[in-house]
């Protein structure tokens, strides 16, 4: 070998070598993790498999992907994505940027804005998750096909919150609650039951917002209309939309004092929202809203 | 040299409309820096853009005419150089994919798709020194600007600044955006970004210096993204480093990479491992991904691409990583038309069935 050709091979070995270590570089066995990659936690449930069921895109995509920003008060849109609020703000719910379309269209995945959000050709915005591909990766086009397949579906509510029903009817969340305090004006507001809701006694309830003076005093400085409603899509959401945007300050969300407080699912049975105040209304919740919109 | 392929303007019209025929029935190329590593060329001695891709200047389409395909096609396509007047050159691909995707407990899916088609023109104001540069996506899901810059200097032996819009020099510009060195860095051929870059090209070196709002800020504006490279190319090897940081409230993010590339005999080799550090995680999380690709030029117009890749989404956990090989033949039977047909397999954690995917594909490339 002339030293021309041991100049070369030297390079030529070290591809191979690089090859060779590529190649032989195996894919982690998945011990001690979840599904998505991530540690176990001590005592906690193996995550489930990614599949077109609501616990299952909640577990794998909500919970550990989206719910790092839309959580909380600080949630983007109001659009809050965690285990306790996600279904009952995402299936039947307009969204903001683009009201005209619901978030969640059970049934018509094309016409589902986080579909839309999700694949990067909504009319408003960024493509969802946020800074993706960038900072993050997008969803593959597999995966969004599970949040397809649910919405195609027809967009059911967990087995978990299906079974609920047994139980007395009951609140299960409300957004804000009470002495929370919200980044942005919330676009919405939501009383969450664990009974489908009689749509039929909605005629009876009216609810409107009431802004504070600073301070702890429970002077009210202005009032709000707010309108109601229960998506045909979700019967367990009862919907509060304020007739204009909140600015910063501290509300509270009221029922109106001629208005009955008492909620009844379809079966009959009621269940009283909000505490008395001074002037005889039920208050739902008082919260706090940080910045002007 | 230049004068060789000079061709008679009087039948630009003609062969342009030719050419648009045959992409009716054509597919798209973008980057392939595997053809830069098996010529020895820097991207700049085929492409209008120094860092590569997109639009190519004579010589890339003289070589994507006589010396890519199987066939070399005479008469009118001869008289085809880019160029609709002496200040402008046009120039396109289109991408129609076939794709089958399978992973376990999974129905597996299938669909034909318009992965692209982008036009790309370039306007010379002054010879040599100042253009403006446009890189349009048509389809799919409407138009979208990709690239827009005022260029001014030398792009061949000398300094130049864009300003605009425009892809980022980060590694090997690969044809395949689902790469994870692609995905990882977060700096590929999807995510053009808003600044001004600073160019340095002469005899062997070449290097960019860019500061851009870096794609975290692009609702914010907290921060800004820097981004550099350095290659240094020979006739048979080339070596590149480059580095990226934002800074940006959802949190920074600092990227560093080496690529390298190496021709022996018809087989040119390519290789890249990058490093993220990425704070917009909980606590902060450090990925790295690494790629190995061989091009082996069976015969002109042939070419037999096989691809091992590397993928560790958390340093900090152990039994997480993922690898994926892919072995992609392409075929380019004439001038500005390609075929492509490949298999790529996903390994991951096996409690993941997404991790386990793959994907057939087959792809019909047009371009002029």
């Amino acid at each position: 070998m002339n030293s021309r050709q041991s100049h070369r091979s030297l390079p030529c070995r070290g591809a191979v070598a690089l090859c060779v270590l590529l190649v032989a570089a195996c894919a982690g066995n998945g011990e001690g993790l979840d599904a998505n990659g991530r540690p176990l936690v001590p005592g906690g449930s193996p995550t489930l498999p990614l599949s077109a069921d609501f616990e299952s895109i909640q577990e794998n995509i909500f919970t550990p992907i989206c719910s790092v920003c839309h959580v909380g008060g600080g949630a983007p849109e109001g659009l809050r994505l965690d285990a306790a609020n996600s279904f009952n703000l995402l299936v039947g719910v307009p969204s903001t940027e683009v009201p005209s379309l619901l978030r969640v269209k059970p049934g018509d995945p094309d016409n589902s804005y986080i579909i839309q959000k999700l694949e990067g050709h909504a009319a408003v915005g960024s493509q969802m998750p946020f800074g993706c591909p960038n900072t993050q990766p997008c969803l593959t086009t597999s995966t969004i096909a599970f949040i397809r397949q649910w919405i195609t579906n027809g967009a059911p509510p967990a087995a978990a919150a299906a079974a609920a029903v047994n139980g007395t009817l009951s609140v299960t969340s409300i957004v804000p609650d009470s002495m929370e305090s919200v980044k942005a004006p919330p676009p919405q507001m939501m009383v969450a039951f664990n009974h489908e809701l009689d749509v039929s006694q909605l005629v009876t309830h009216s609810l409107h917002i009431e802004k504070l003076a600073a301070g702890a005093s429970s002077t009210v400085v202005d009032q709000i209309a707010a309108r109601i409603e229960v998506s045909s899509a979700n019967l367990r959401a009862l919907m509060i939309w304020p007739a204009r945007p909140l600015t910063a300050g501290r509300y509270r969300l009221v029922i109106d004092a001629t208005s009955s407080s008492r909620f009844s699912d379809i079966a009959g049975e009621t269940v009283a929202l909000g505490t008395p105040d001074e002037r005889g209304q039920a208050v739902i919740s008082t919260f706090e809203v940080e910045v002007n919109p | 040299m230049n004068q060789r392929f000079i061709k008679n303007r009087r039948l630009l019209l003609a062969a342009l409309m030719l050419t648009m025929v045959a992409l009716l029935r054509a597919v798209p190329a973008a980057a392939e820096p595997y053809l830069a590593v098996q010529t020895g060329y820097k991207c700049n001695v085929c492409h209008v853009n120094p860092t590569g891709g997109g639009l190519r200047n004579e010589f890339g389409l003289t070589y994507a005419k006589v010396l890519l395909p199987a066939e070399t096609l005479d008469s009118a396509l001869d008289s085809w150089n880019g160029k609709l007047t002496d200040r402008l050159r046009v120039g396109g691909d289109l991408r129609a994919d076939w794709t089958r995707v399978t992973a376990p407990n999974t129905s597996s899916q299938t669909s034909f798709s318009l992965e692209q088609f982008r036009v790309y023109a370039d306007l010379t104001l002054i010879p040599d020194r100042l253009g403006i540069y446009v890189d349009e996506q048509i389809a799919p899901n409407g138009s979208q600007n990709e690239e827009a810059y005022v260029r001014y200097g030398n792009t061949t032996d000398g300094f130049y600044v864009k300003g605009g819009q425009f892809y980022l020099p980060f590694g090997w510009r690969l044809q395949d955006q689902t790469a994870f060195v692609r995905q990882v860095t977060g700096i590929n051929m999807t995510t053009p970004d808003k600044g001004v870059e600073v160019g340095y090209e002469h005899a062997a070196w070449s290097a960019q210096f860019d500061i851009t709002n870096g794609a975290a800020n692009a609702t914010t504006g907290s921060g800004y993204q820097i981004t550099t490279q350095v290659v240094y190319t020979k006739p048979i090897w080339r070596v590149g480093i480059a580095g990226s940081s934002t800074q940006s409230n959802a949190g920074d993010r600092h990227v560093g990479g080496l690529f390298a590339g190496l021709k022996t005999g018809p087989i040119a080799w390519l290789a890249e491992g990058d490093i993220v550090h990425d704070d917009s995680f909980p606590g902060g999380r450090t990925l790295a991904a690494a790629l190995f690709e061989g091009d082996w030029r069976i015969l002109k117009g042939h070419n037999l691409k096989v691809t091992a890749e590397y993928y560790d989404p958390d340093r900090s956990v152990h039994n997480d990583q993922q690898t994926r090989y892919s072995v992609v033949y392409e075929y380019t039977p004439l001038p500005f038309l390609q075929l492509r047909a490949g298999y790529r397999h996903y390994f991951g954690i096996p409690q993941n069935d997404q991790q386990h995917q793959q994907v057939v594909l087959a792809e019909l490339h047009g371009y002029f």
